[in-house]
């Protein structure tokens, strides 16, 4: 039967003992200084490494060490504010037959995450309530198999764009119903006071009733019975009207406010409340008890109309922010809808549709010509191209066969393959790529921390102007001066709103990262966009970077007698013998040369004889024994140092080097026997890039192990006039730090292998052609493809969202500077011209509005190397 | 009306400190400042 949705433990047991970040919708925000609040709030939470609150995002990010999900629930609570939650309806086979359905709805309360559990025989589901990020949908199945039930279909875990489309719709949903009432009394409110504002003490100064005026006569026209009405009885019926709006429409921000002012703290919604309930009052009481003000000699004026007019055009703002905020994540949205929905798995040797979720590690799932590959994994029958643009950014498709993997989400274009499905759900690499990309979203760069010190220090200020000003207003003013001194109370407090200070950063952020994700560029978050917006000295390393990294044998020179006396003629080839000689000791080397001479051997069909004793000497060459001959193999400073006399090869070396070509030489027995010759061809694209860099006025420089000539020569040909060569991983950490201590900051490019102490060092660090391991981690920014141009695309980017922001933040600070002395009256001693609150209502929104549509701009990015 | 400009005057001039007092001057209470334990 049905039980009654109990709430259940949130956390049955710590979770899961080490740390773990989790992501979580909060409710309650509406302005930056919320974020802040709850960002402390979760930070003082014992257990709690690190919190970052987004209000662009509505989203919390904690680091939990030891901190139980009840715990940061309370935690937000406590700041005020609720954790969002949601639900999901898990399908139970055969649970129509069953008796009792509490020990299944018990055994789901206790999944970490899980709020409440309903079970519902007759349609055989669960209909679970949960808080997302916290929920592993694998605990809940195995909760589902603990209780002695049997999943129909297994719980992916559901869309978490999907998701938030139904928040963000239910919102804008809820707002529209909100406006709706604010903007229907406003309108009717004005209507009805037009007759008291006839005779209103206000006059000309004030701008609105400037522009309503001239309407009055038309209105006397139209509504003549109107301005027959008994004053009194207009005044009670727009106070009748007045209240649902402060109640309903204007709910959230009266407790906002008040929330806010426990905690010491004040907002936007501490403006608009205190502004809208001062306007309230005033009319209240002149409405019900005109002698306070009759009898002092002032009018019983009343201000009904612009309350709700300020409510309703502060919910437009927030409406058309959130619409605009929906379109944020549009991005993300894009992003998932990659994967494909359903897989053709072989399951007991037949061929079966199953949903893509539910493909486990180990199945063999069919690909056929036009589709997307289901999930992560490696080829094992047929051949085909693999349009992998969606990972890489690059159109032409790459061959794939048997052995070769394939990432899931990406296009087979030409032939039937089977692929053993290596990661699948939240393992393969389009996973990791959305959860990259959602936590840089979130995450918070370095100029928000300003934005957010200014709004907690500002809204106080603003509070103390108004005051002063209602003080000076009443004090030397224009007769009614109590009724001036209001009015400027009001929409002093009213214009100056810092929510578009708030929004100026996260939507930005938000925006940049996600086309940045598009383009192939993936930003490790909102400071590695910062850093990288303001860069020096782009330092790139020469192999996999400049160079496609895949170096070939391109010349062999042989010593034939030393070949002779030792492999006594067999085999005849010299250059063979050679090839054979290097390639047995470097087949135990991970050098990407030394992978280019047994590639070599092996194309050649050699039988590569046993080495032992291998001993490799990084960045420099490798000796093994073969045979009981000492065999060296490496750079010809490397032999020099073994002492070899590598006297006859001068002149060859020289000349492969000035080629561009490296230079390897093998010696045997401390005798030089040969000479390879190997050339990594430079990237198509790499001349582009270092122009496009040079236009943007950076200075370029080339760091490599390889020798000097062969650096000269690859750098000559790409445009770059400083090179770092003959470096070791140390060096070119070196050479960044020399490059810093001149004050510059520096960008460093490399495939993030050998690079990686360098690309740690650097400001900024690119992994370049690396779509999913380490080098993801280990960089600051990531770029999907190999082709140089994309570094370039990166900081194009990152400088077109940082003038995003400076943009936005100039724009919500001048606003205030000039919207705040005029709504304060500063231009009536001037020009006579006074702001009514609704004007500066109206002013306030926009703003808000304004910023987030500065920040969509950026959806419209486009590289301008074009790849 | 001399008095109740002085009043008003006074009023505002204490309301002003107190606002920049609550919400600017008093040091938080160390949980809510970020700082873990």
């Amino acid at each position: 039967m049905t039980a009654a949705p109990a709430a259940g433990p949130v956390d049955a047991a710590p979770a899961g003992g080490g740390r773990r970040r989790v992501t979580f919708p909060v409710t309650g925000m509406s302005c930056a200084a919320c974020a802040s609040r709850i960002q402390r709030q979760l930070r003082a939470t014992p257990g709690v490494r690190e919190a970052s609150v987004n209000f662009g995002t509505t989203k919390a990010t904690v680091e939990l060490d030891g901190a139980r999900p009840r715990d940061v629930m309370q935690a937000v609570r406590e700041a005020g504010y609720d954790v969002g939650t949601d639900t999901l309806t898990v399908a139970v086979a055969d649970l129509r037959s069953a008796l009792d359905t509490s020990r299944l709805e018990h055994a789901i309360r206790e999944v970490r995450g899980v709020l409440a559990a309903v079970a519902n025989p007759a349609a055989e589901s669960v209909r679970v309530t949960y808080v997302p990020g916290f929920l592993d949908p694998r605990d809940l199945e195995e909760a589902v198999a603990a209780a002695g039930y049997v999943l129909a279909v297994p719980v992916a875990e559901s869309d978490p764009v999907e998701r938030e489309r139904l928040v963000r719709e239910r919102e804008v949903r809820d707002l529209t119903r909100k406006l709706v009432l604010a903007a229907l009394v406003a309108v009717g409110a004005m209507v009805a006071s037009m007759p008291l504002m006839a005779a209103a003490s206000v006059g000309p100064a004030d701008l609105l009733a400037r522009v309503l005026m001239p309407l009055d006569g038309a209105l006397r026209r139209a509504l003549p019975w109107l301005y027959a009405a008994d004053p009194q009885s207009l005044k009670l019926a727009l106070f009748v009207a007045t209240v649902p709006v402060m109640a309903w429409s204007g709910r959230g921000f009266y407790v906002s406010a008040w929330r806010g002012f426990q905690h010491r703290s004040a907002d936007m919604n501490t403006l608009i409340g205190v502004g809208t309930a001062a306007a309230m009052l005033y009319s209240t009481v002149a409405t019900f008890a005109p002698g306070v003000f009759t009898g002092a000699g002032l009018p019983a004026d009343v201000y009904y109309e612009a309350v709700s007019a300020i409510i309703a055009l502060i919910l437009l703002g927030r409406l058309l922010e959130s619409r605009a905020k929906g379109r944020t994540s549009e991005a993300m949205r894009r992003l998932l809808g990659l994967a494909p929905r359903t897989a053709r798995a072989l399951r007991d040797g037949a061929e079966v549709e199953i949903a893509a979720a539910a493909v486990v590690v180990g199945d063999i799932v069919l690909v056929r010509p036009g589709e997307k590959i289901p999930v992560d994994g490696v080829v094992r029958g047929g051949r085909t191209a693999v349009d992998e643009s969606m990972l890489t950014g690059e159109p032409v498709p790459v061959a794939k066969g048997p052995g070769d993997e394939v990432v899931g989400a990406t296009l087979n274009t030409t032939g039937a393959i089977t692929v053993e499905a290596t990661r699948v759900g939240r393992d393969t690499a389009l996973a990791q790529i959305v959860r990259l990309v959602e936590a840089a979203q979130g995450s918070r760069a370095p100029v928000q921390g300003l934005a957010d010190r200014i709004a907690g220090v500002f809204v106080p200020l603003v509070i103390a102007v108004a005051i002063a000003a209602f003080v000076v207003w009443f004090d030397v003013g224009p007769s009614p001066a109590f009724v001036y001194a209001t009015v400027v109370l009001v929409s002093v407090l009213i214009i100056a709103c810092p929510c578009a200070m708030g929004l100026a950063t996260p939507t930005a952020i938000m925006v940049g990262t996600g086309r940045g994700a598009e383009q192939g560029v993936l930003a490790k978050g909102g400071s590695a966009l910062e850093a990288a917006s303001a860069i020096d000295v782009m330092v790139l390393d020469k192999t996999g970077t400049v160079t496609e990294g895949r170096p070939a044998v391109t010349d062999v020179l042989v010593a034939l007698e030393v070949v002779d006396r030792m492999a006594a003629g067999t085999p005849a080839d010299g250059e063979a013998a050679v090839l054979q000689l290097a390639a047995a000791v470097e087949r135990l080397s991970e050098h990407p040369l030394a992978a280019a001479i047994v590639g070599a051997a092996a194309e050649r069909g050699l039988v590569l004889p046993e080495a032992t004793g291998f001993r490799a000497h990084e960045g420099r060459g490798a000796t093994a024994t073969i045979g009981g001959h000492a065999v060296a193999v490496g750079s010809a400073t490397f032999l020099i140092d073994l002492g070899v006399d590598v006297g006859p090869f001068t002149d060859a070396v020289d000349g492969l080097a000035a080629q561009a070509r490296t230079p390897v030489l093998v010696a045997v027995d401390g005798v030089p026997a040969g000479l390879i010759g190997l050339a990594d061809p430079i990237k198509a694209s790499a001349v582009a890039a270092v122009r496009a860099f040079k236009a943007m006025g950076l200075e370029v420089v080339m760091v490599t192990g390889d020798i000097r000539k062969v650096a000269i020569a690859v750098a000559g040909e790409v445009g770059i006039d400083e090179v770092e060569s003959g470096m070791l991983p140390a060096g070119k950490v070196a050479v960044v730090k020399r490059l810093q201590a001149a004050g510059k900051r520096v960008a460093m490019v490399g495939d993030g292998i050998n690079d990686a102490p360098a690309l740690a060092t650097a400001d900024v660090g690119l992994a370049i052609g690396t779509g999913t391991d380490v080098a993801v981690e280990a960089a600051d920014i990531a770029l999907m493809s190999g082709d140089l141009t994309t570094a370039v695309t990166a900081l194009e980017l990152a400088r077109r969202t940082m003038r995003t922001i400076r943009q936005n933040l100039f724009w919500a600070f001048a606003y205030n500077v000039v919207g705040i002395p005029i709504a304060a009256g500063l231009l009536y001693p001037l020009a006579g011209v006074l702001l009514s609150p609704v004007f500066a209502s109206a002013a306030m929104a926009f703003s808000s509005v304004f910023v987030v549509t500065n920040s969509l701009r950026l959806r419209r990015f486009r590289p301008s190397v074009a790849r | 009306m001399t008095i109740s400009k002085a009043v008003v005057t006074v009023a505002g001039l204490v309301a002003v400190a107190w606002v920049l007092w609550y919400f600017l001057a008093t040091p938080r209470p160390a949980r809510s400042r970020g700082e873990r334990p």
